[in-house]
This record gives structure tokens, sequence and C-alpha cells, in this order.
């Protein structure tokens, strides 16, 4: 910086200082209000915004939320705020839900997956997954189970009913209790 | 008084099985069948050929029957009725009382099966086989 720094910096402090009062005693003006009505009220916000919008700074914005992980912060804060629970779990959402299930959208979705090879081949491999083939095993079996029960009960009850039938026919007394 | 197993669930048991004996040896005969086809064996040698495959369906029939009752004493068909063949006391059955037992079990089908009658009156629910064998056929606590 040098000699002219050295010389230059107390009345630059200053001036600095001075700067800031001002700005101070203008943001805490009256008249402060009343001009940011009126700069709003005007369009001329709406006109830089459009400009804006229209221009590169949307596309930095984007890269810089992405760039600094914003997206992934902001939904940290979100879920451990509870906010997103309570989304999920509003009324409005699942009123949203059903006006978005009864417009063309899910014929359209539903549509494209149809058509998608790669919703046949998820299909493929989770019915060829060994989770979802034990599964259907199980069933099988347990099915299976359930029939030769079934079967056993009732042959046990004609066991009774026909050897009933052919000593009531005999004239015979019911089977004696053995252990 | 159900300890033992009664005539209908036996006879669905016996039928079990012999759907299971039944259908194996006509799969054997199928494939073996069809093997010869292929074949240009004299007829001396299908006869004899044939002779073998009903000798051997008795001796698999004999065995089906027999290793299983002397082994747990359940055949698949009990297994799938949840009932067992015992000695009186509770024990296994020999593969000798087994045979005789499987002996038996032909002799009473043969007069009208009138030898599975006795299941109907006795106490045990015993046929002949089961006198013959001294064996009774209880349920399976399941």
């Amino acid at each position: 910086m040098g000699l002219i720094g050295y010389v230059l910096r107390p009345p630059l402090a200053l001036a600095e200082s001075v700067c800031l009062a001002a700005l101070d005693a203008v943001l805490a003006a009256p008249f402060t209000d009343e001009a940011v009505r009126r700069v709003l009220a005007s369009g001329a916000l709406d006109r830089a915004l459009d400009e804006a919008l229209a221009g590169p700074l949307v596309d930095a914005l984007a890269r810089d939320l992405v760039r600094h992980g914003v997206p992934e912060r902001l939904a940290r804060e979100l879920i451990a705020a509870g906010i997103v629970d309570e989304v999920v779990q509003s009324a409005e959402l699942e009123k949203g839900v059903d006006q978005a299930m009864e417009t063309h959208l899910v014929d359209a979705v539903v549509g494209r997956l149809h058509e998608s090879d790669e919703l046949w081949r998820l299909v493929a491999e989770i019915a060829e997954s060994p989770a979802v083939t034990d599964a259907i095993g199980r069933q099988g079996v347990g099915f299976a189970g359930q029939v030769a029960g079934q079967v056993r009960a009732e042959s046990e009850r004609a066991d009774d009913g026909l050897e009933r039938l052919a000593r009531r026919l005999l004239g015979r007394s019911p089977r004696p209790a053995v252990e | 008084m159900n300890n033992y197993a009664g005539l209908v669930t036996r006879a669905l048991a016996f039928a079990i099985d012999a759907a299971i004996v039944d259908l194996t040896g006509i799969a054997v005969g199928v494939v073996v069948g069809l093997a010869l086809s292929v074949l240009n064996t004299p007829d001396d040698v299908d006869k004899a050929l044939l002779a073998a495959g009903g000798v051997i369906f008795v001796l698999w029939t004999v065995g089906y029957f027999v290793v299983f009752w002397s082994a747990t004493g359940e055949t698949p068909g009990d297994r799938v009725m949840r009932i067992r063949v015992e000695c009186r006391d509770g024990r296994t059955l020999t593969r000798r009382t087994a045979a005789l037992r499987l002996v038996a079990l032909g002799l009473a089908a043969i007069p009208l099966l009138a030898g599975f009658v006795p299941v109907l009156f006795d106490r045990h629910r015993r046929a002949l086989q089961d006198f013959v064998a001294r064996s009774v056929v209880v349920r399976v606590p399941g």
C-alpha cells in the first residue's frame, strides 16, 4: 500500500463511517417506507424482475444453488423441523392429489409407463427376485396345507359318521372310549 | 375316542399312496416303453421285458409300503392324513411285520373288501391286516 495508503487510510475510514451513518439515517427516516411503497406500486420492480428472469441470472443462480448444495440443505432442515411430515399429512395435499388423479395426467403417466421397456424390465426383475419367489412358494405350500387340513377334518367327521351309521344298522352300541 | 384313524381317513391315505405308486410306475413304464420303441427288439425280448417290468412294479409296490411302515410308520399318504401305523405298544413295525401286514391287506381286499369292515366295529378300529400284524393306525397330533 505504501505511503499514500498509509496517509489516506484515516480519511477513508472516516468517510466510510459517515456513509454508513447516513444510510442508517435514511433507512430510519419516515419517508423511506413511503418511497419503498411507491417503488413497489410503480411496476418498476416488476419490470426489473422480468428483465432479470429473462436474462442469464436464473441460470447462474441455479448453478450456484446446486454448487452449494442448497436443495439438500433445505430438505434436511425441512425434514428436521417436521414440516415435510406436516405437508404430507395435510388435507390440502390430499385434496391436491385427488384433483390430480381426476385429470388426464394419471392416464398419460400410466400410458408412458406402459410403453416403457425399463418398467417391464423392472417388473421382470422383481418377479424373479428370491423374495418374491419365496413368498409365492410359501403361499402355495400354505394353501396346500390348508386344503389338507380341511380334508383331514372332514375325513375325521366322516370316520365317526360312518361308524355310527354302521353300528346303528347292526343295532350295536356306540364304540366305547379308549385311550 | 378319536385316537384311532377311521375307515374314511385310512382309505384316503391309501388312495394317495396308490396314486403315487401307480403314477410313478406309469411314468417309468412310459419312459422305458418309448426308449424301447426306437430299438427293434424281438417279440420274445419284449415279452421278457414286460414280465420283468411287472415284477419290478410289484417289488416297487411292496418296497414302498414295507419301507415306509417299518421306517417311520407313515407313508406319504399317511403323512398327508396325519396317521401312523404302529405296534400296539407304540413301537414301529419291523420289516417282517410290515411285509406281513401288506400281504394281509391284499387278503382283506379280496372278499369284496370285507377285511376292512372290522374297522367300523372294533374298539381300536383295526382291519384284518392290523389283527394279523398286531398293529393299529393312530392319528398323529398336528
